[in-house]
């Protein structure tokens, strides 16, 4: 049989840098499917949809709440031609009930061993409306290499530079941030694959740069330590989110390719001054994640945090509006006190306003929001900074003797599409 | 984010979305003015669905456990103070009010009134 699987496009926020980075919830769907089912798969993000395409069935994997309405927008466009349409990826998850009505089934939970009864079922039609393995996640050990091998490399690339691998080495989290919904996602165990399984995998991706897309990497110390020591004769380049703030494991991590790593930045506080310091010491770029909107903020801290941010130098900076997604604490408490005043999922961005702020009104937020992009990137645009740590991972790989050169052949290209570029004439 | 006992007499075991076992705390008063019905969220000791999300599943499976009629009762949510340095995980309580159609609505209880909820 062929399955189609899609992923839907997004709106990107407008005045930021766009870079398209080749998806890991489909081919980790993939690699669940058994080896007789013939995969083709459509990143709407960087190519157009064929909905004339002969396939027997179609999977539609979404991420983010911004790809929902997309999805169902294109599971209609399928049905009408005739086709079953399923659904699953951790915005399905968010908003299943919805979603339901746009699929002929949703799948809730991870697909490691679980796939088989559902194929089984379409192949008799008696497909279900619900595959719900909603918190009985399967053993980790399932777990196998992503079907990285689907991906059409050529459209992961600017200007002949290859977007990072995205890999991950556990799931769940311990954590239940205030924001966050992974605690409902994946559970709140924090559960490592096992270290062979990790290595098989890294072995598997021709790529020297990754992005490490674990929760978060600071679960478990030891596991960490073991962890980066596996990781340092691949000698790979990679971004992350948190790393245990220890000098010990801050070692490790740079002798396995810490790059740069996602840290939220909340205060104004020595401790996050010296955090950062502490990355920096140990060649580790850091860009700051910045949330605002949350009711402990008013404007001056806002205004305070940003000047804070230039201060200690943060590489990169990236700002997010608070945004009370379902099954988040922020949800419940926003939607109690009557403070959520858009439900358009296509707004659920991080850089639209989408509930009345405590200390300021919504409009006042949507502009600090702005204030907070442009006065960080004021004296040097996002572009340069990054290009500042592409710079320094690149003389990494050279001393290191893994610098890859860019594709040449792609240098006019940019995700798949051609691009006029800058360069001056007499 | 560990809760305090002090919030709930039991912890009560619900059925969340889509039969995620999940657990809150339970207090019921029975007082001459009504039966109040405190249920609290549990963050990290609940493994399932939030008591907001839950909304009236959660109130008629405590009912139907309970004997009692969901029209007969005062449901109130608490969040409970969890001690965080975080001012949203400060102590609330809401009241609720189950429409014909989702979103309930939701009243903020005033501490007099949290206060002569308590009172013997």
């Amino acid at each position: 049989m062929k399955l189609k699987l899609i992923y839907p496009r997004w709106e990107k926020l407008k005045g930021q840098t766009t870079f398209n980075l080749p998806p890991h919830g489909p081919v980790a769907f993939a690699a669940t499917l058994p080896g007789d089912v013939e995969v083709s798969f459509t990143d709407e993000n960087v190519e157009a949809i064929d909905f004339d395409e002969a396939c027997d069935l179609v999977a539609i994997s979404m991420m983010l709440s911004t790809q929902a309405r997309r999805g169902w927008t294109i599971a209609s466009e399928f049905r009408q031609r005739g086709k079953q349409v399923i659904f699953g990826g951790i915005a399905t998850m968010l908003h299943a009930e919805e979603t339901m009505e746009h699929a002929d089934a949703v799948f809730l939970g991870e697909s490691e061993g679980r796939v088989d009864e559902l194929l089984k079922d379409w192949k008799e039609g008696t497909l279900k409306k619900v595959y719900n393995y909603m918190m009985r996640q399967p053993a980790i050990e399932a777990v196998g290499p992503a079907r990285r091998d689907l991906y059409k490399r050529e459209l992961y690339n600017h200007k002949g530079v290859q977007m990072v691998d995205l890999f991950h080495a556990s799931r769940g989290c311990r954590f239940s941030c205030y924001p966050c919904a992974v605690s409902y996602l994946g559970g709140r165990i924090f559960r490592p694959r096992p270290m062979e399984k990790v290595i098989e995998e890294l072995e598997t991706i021709d790529n020297n740069r990754l992005f490490v897309v674990d929760n978060s990497l600071a679960q478990n110390k030891e596991w960490e330590k073991v962890l980066f020591k596996e990781m340092i004769p691949f000698k790979k380049k990679w971004i992350s989110h948190t790393i245990e703030d220890d000098p010990e494991i801050l070692d490790l991590a740079a002798r396995a390719g810490a790059w740069y790593v996602y840290q939220a930045v909340y205060d104004t506080s020595d401790y996050i001054k010296e955090r950062v310091k502490r990355y920096h010491d140990h060649g580790i770029g850091v860009e700051g994640t910045i949330l605002l909107g949350l009711d402990n903020q008013t404007e001056d801290d806002i205004k305070r945090l940003v000047d804070f941010l230039l201060e200690i130098d943060l590489d990169l900076a990236e700002f997010t509006i608070m945004t009370p997604f379902p099954h988040t604490k922020g949800y419940d408490d926003l939607l109690r006190q009557g403070r959520i005043f858009d439900f358009d999922w296509n707004h659920y961005n991080a850089g639209q306003v989408v509930f009345q702020p405590k200390n300021m009104s919504a409009d006042r937020l949507q502009e600090l929001y702005d204030y907070a992009w442009e006065s960080f990137y004021r004296d040097e645009s996002q572009e340069s900074k990054m290009f500042r740590l592409f710079c320094n991972v690149a003389l990494r790989e050279m001393n290191e003797g893994t610098y890859r050169p860019r594709n040449r052949a792609l240098a006019n290209h940019s995700f798949g599409k051609e691009v006029v570029r800058k360069t001056l004439t007499n | 984010m560990k809760v305090s006992e002090k919030y709930y007499d039991e912890i009560f075991d619900f059925k969340g979305q889509w039969d995620v076992p999940s657990r809150c705390g339970l207090k019921i008063i029975r007082k001459p003015g009504g039966t109040f019905v405190i249920v609290t969220e549990l963050y990290q000791d609940n493994p399932g669905t939030s008591v907001t999300y839950a909304g009236r599943s959660l109130a008629t499976q405590i009912c139907e456990a309970k004997g009692l009629e969901l029209a007969a009762i005062t449901y109130l949510e608490c969040n409970p103070d969890t001690n965080s340095k975080l001012s949203f995980y400060d102590e609330e309580y809401f009241e609720v009010t189950f429409r014909d159609a989702p979103p309930p609505a939701y009243r903020l209880l005033a501490s007099e009134e949290v206060k002569a909820l308590f009172d013997e």
